[in-house]
């Protein structure tokens, strides 16, 4: 980092400090009548969960190091996100759109920022082959995160002049509405390829069947499960809870998300054997570690 | 009115048609001024507008500006030179939502769902408990090494991968057939509006 | 400034949320309440944004006269004909703006939601083709639970309910642990690349 950014993290961070300094100070000054006031600063019933949160971190951000440093990280194939490629090229070969739609939550769930990191990544592919990348919105918010997905996309690929704003399309905040309009993207525009990733709800039934009556190659992800059973029912290839996550590491092929994935398995690794040993500490009548999971 | 864009909606069934595409434009012009109205009221008013300017004997809360002022960079974009002040409001919106949201996934999804999986293998006296946990457990093993990404699946790892995929599978399938009843309540509720409220063929 | 300062941003609110979290104190709540109204006036002021996309997108069709042209006409005027009416005349009950809600709104959303029978009965259709182990267990567990929900389940076998209760409870729940823990790893991961500004796809770089 050089002198100017320093200055900036500085500046930056003192206007944040500040400001919650300011407010707290008026906060101890008066506080509100009836309530108690809780003067701590560290919630010790939490503990549980900070050593947790630590451990996960130091797992992700270790492996992260150590692909930074050039070590070579194995990832098998997950067979949903090669077909996302494969559902590009088919739209390719056939010269149609590839509809993209982001889930129909807000930039408030981290599902959808994982689609919309998922996003940029289809742009880079799409903006390769010319073909229209069609994203249909339901959360005001979301347009511009797309926007800007996308247009990075299409400028890492190289294709700036490729990228049309008009198909980052907002469509309607009310839930039906949004599917309404996509059914009806579907059906006139007749992409060869939907991508369904994100957080899905009942709509998400409506959308892969009608997808799937246009006959286009359907992908989709979400980690809402009592809408994943739709999906693989009526997609080409579901990408379940985790492998949506895992999509921008997998797709992007930069080795320090892909380090990212390879620390959050040591923490599943971490987790089966908290499973491991507490069942049998529980079977011969062991409560303790048990407790250690409680959440307050 | 709701009995002729009911049968625009469901004429959807049929094939994509003049009626539906009328009823779809009506729905998604009358519902995006429905939820900006309801927004800017329930939303903007309750929360820059009342707190700057609240009710008497209320005190002024000059902090909620901070959001104003955000939310004025959000419509900076609009000026392209200036443009990329919008990232500040983003950028503010998409952090605090990946700190709130890993902290909802690690307790709600994570640990509460280890520590229930934490069960004793063996119930005494209670050979349908004994059995229930140890498939339970078994299940939720398995379905977490399908999970895992840095290595192939083959041999017996594999298999044990393949046994958690199955139990996925019986998780679609339970979550399908159970939702399936309740879908069907939800049409039976529009034929009685078309039938019964609407043309009064059903008492 | 255009690259570093959302960044430190991003960063900044992330690490704010986890605190808040471990953070009991009452002043730190208060405001972790405040910034959260923050976040509630930006995601509004955005409406404004979707509002002009709305009219930016529509605004070429009607004016190139293209395919539909005139549905597009018709959408653009029934917002503002809601935008108008909601908030010159308010959206409580009794105004102009509830009324056209009960009367058009309120029956298509509730008939978009009942097309869902349709729609799942075609999806039961297409789950029932079985044609892997893994089709058929899925197709297996949807008749047993759909049967034991009904009361003919319990003319065929007087323990049919209990046994769905069991399907749901047991190896139902198993599959969905393995999902959910899976789920909190991936999100945990994500929200962590994002505060530390490995992942900012999202946010445009040039």
């Amino acid at each position: 980092m050089n002198n100017r950014k320093i200055s900036l993290v500085i500046l930056i961070s003192a206007i944040w400090l500040t400001l919650c300094s300011q407010i707290l100070l008026a906060q101890e000054a008066a506080p509100p009548t009836g309530t108690k006031f809780d003067y701590h600063w560290f919630d010790t019933n939490r503990l549980n969960v900070f050593i947790t949160l630590a451990i996960v971190f130091s797992a992700i951000l270790w492996f992260i190091a150590r692909a930074k440093k050039g070590k070579s990280l194995f990832i098998r194939r997950i067979a949903g996100l090669d077909a996302i490629e494969e559902a590009v090229g088919r739209a390719t070969e056939m010269g149609k759109s590839v509809l993209y739609i982001p889930g129909i939550h807000d930039m408030n769930d981290i599902q959808t920022v994982a689609s919309m990191i998922i996003l940029g990544n289809v742009a880079k592919t799409i903006a390769r082959y010319d073909i229209p990348l069609i994203v249909p919105i339901r959360q005001p918010f979301v347009v511009p995160v797309a926007e800007e997905a996308v247009r990075q996309g299409y400028l890492s690929a190289g294709r700036p002049d490729a990228f049309m704003k008009d198909n980052i399309r907002f469509i309607s905040d009310e839930q039906f509405a949004y599917a309404a309009a996509v059914n009806g993207i579907m059906l006139r525009e007749r992409p060869a390829a939907n991508l369904l990733l994100g957080s899905f709800y009942a709509e998400s039934l409506l959308l892969a069947e009608t997808g799937a009556s246009t006959g286009a190659i359907q992908v989709a992800g979400t980690a809402n499960i009592h809408q994943l059973p739709f999906f693989v029912v009526a997609c080409d290839y579901t990408l379940i809870g985790e492998e949506l996550f895992a999509a921008s590491a997998y797709l992007s092929r930069e080795p320090k998300l892909l380090g990212s994935l390879k620390g959050s398995d040591l923490a599943k690794a971490l987790i089966v054997l908290a499973i491991i040993i507490g069942t049998i500490l529980e079977t011969i009548g062991v409560k303790w570690f048990t407790k250690l999971f409680v959440v307050q | 009115m709701g009995a002729f864009l009911t049968l625009g909606i469901i004429s959807f069934l049929y094939k994509d048609n003049p009626w539906y595409k009328f009823c779809e434009a009506l729905f998604v012009g009358i519902s995006a001024g429905y939820w900006f109205c309801t927004v800017f009221w329930s939303q903007f008013v309750a929360k820059l507008w009342d707190n700057i300017y609240p009710t008497a004997g209320q005190p002024r809360q000059y902090v909620y500006l901070v959001g104003g002022i955000l939310g004025l960079m959000m419509l900076l974009r609009l000026v392209p030179k200036i443009g990329w002040f919008s990232r500040w409001p983003l950028a503010f919106v998409v952090g605090g939502t990946a700190g709130a949201y890993l902290i909802g996934y690690a307790l709600s999804n994570g640990m509460k769902q280890v520590k229930s999986t934490i069960l004793p293998l063996w119930v005494s006296g209670n050979l349908n408990a004994t059995v229930g946990n140890i498939i339970l457990v078994v299940g939720t093993f398995c379905g977490l090494i399908y999970f895992f990404f840095s290595k192939e699946q083959k041999g017996t790892y594999g298999k044990v991968a393949k046994l958690g995929i199955f139990f996925l599978m019986i998780t679609f399938g339970a979550s399908f057939g159970y939702t399936v009843m309740a879908r069907m309540s939800l049409l039976i509720g529009r034929m009685d509006f078309l039938f019964g409220t609407w043309l009064g063929l059903i008492k | 400034m255009r690259k570093e300062v959302p960044l430190i941003i991003t960063f900044l609110a992330g690490a704010f949320f986890i605190a808040d979290y471990f953070i009991p104190h009452t002043g730190f709540s208060d405001l972790a309440a405040k910034i959260n109204g923050w976040a509630i006036i930006v995601l509004a002021a955005s409406y404004i944004l979707g509002v002009l996309n709305i009219l930016r997108i529509n605004y070429g069709r009607v004016a190139k006269r293209e395919k539909d042209w005139i549905l597009k006409l018709i959408l653009v005027l029934c917002m503002f004909f809601m935008l108008g009416a909601g908030i010159f005349g308010g959206i409580t009950e009794g105004t102009l703006f509830d009324w056209f809600f009960v009367n058009t709104f309120t029956p298509m959303q509730a008939t978009m939601f009942a097309l869902l029978a349709f729609y799942i009965a075609s999806a039961a259709f297409r789950a029932f083709r079985v044609r892997t182990v893994q089709a058929a267990l899925l197709a297996i567990t949807a008749v047993l639970v759909m049967i034991g929900r009904v009361p003919i389940g319990e003319t065929i076998w007087k323990s049919f309910p209990d046994f769905t209760e069991w399907i749901m409870n047991v190896p139902q729940l198993a599959g969905k642990r393995a999902i959910l823990i899976g789920a909190a790893l991936g999100a945990i991961a994500t929200g962590l690349k994002v505060i530390t500004g490995l992942e900012r796809t999202y946010m445009g770089q040039d």
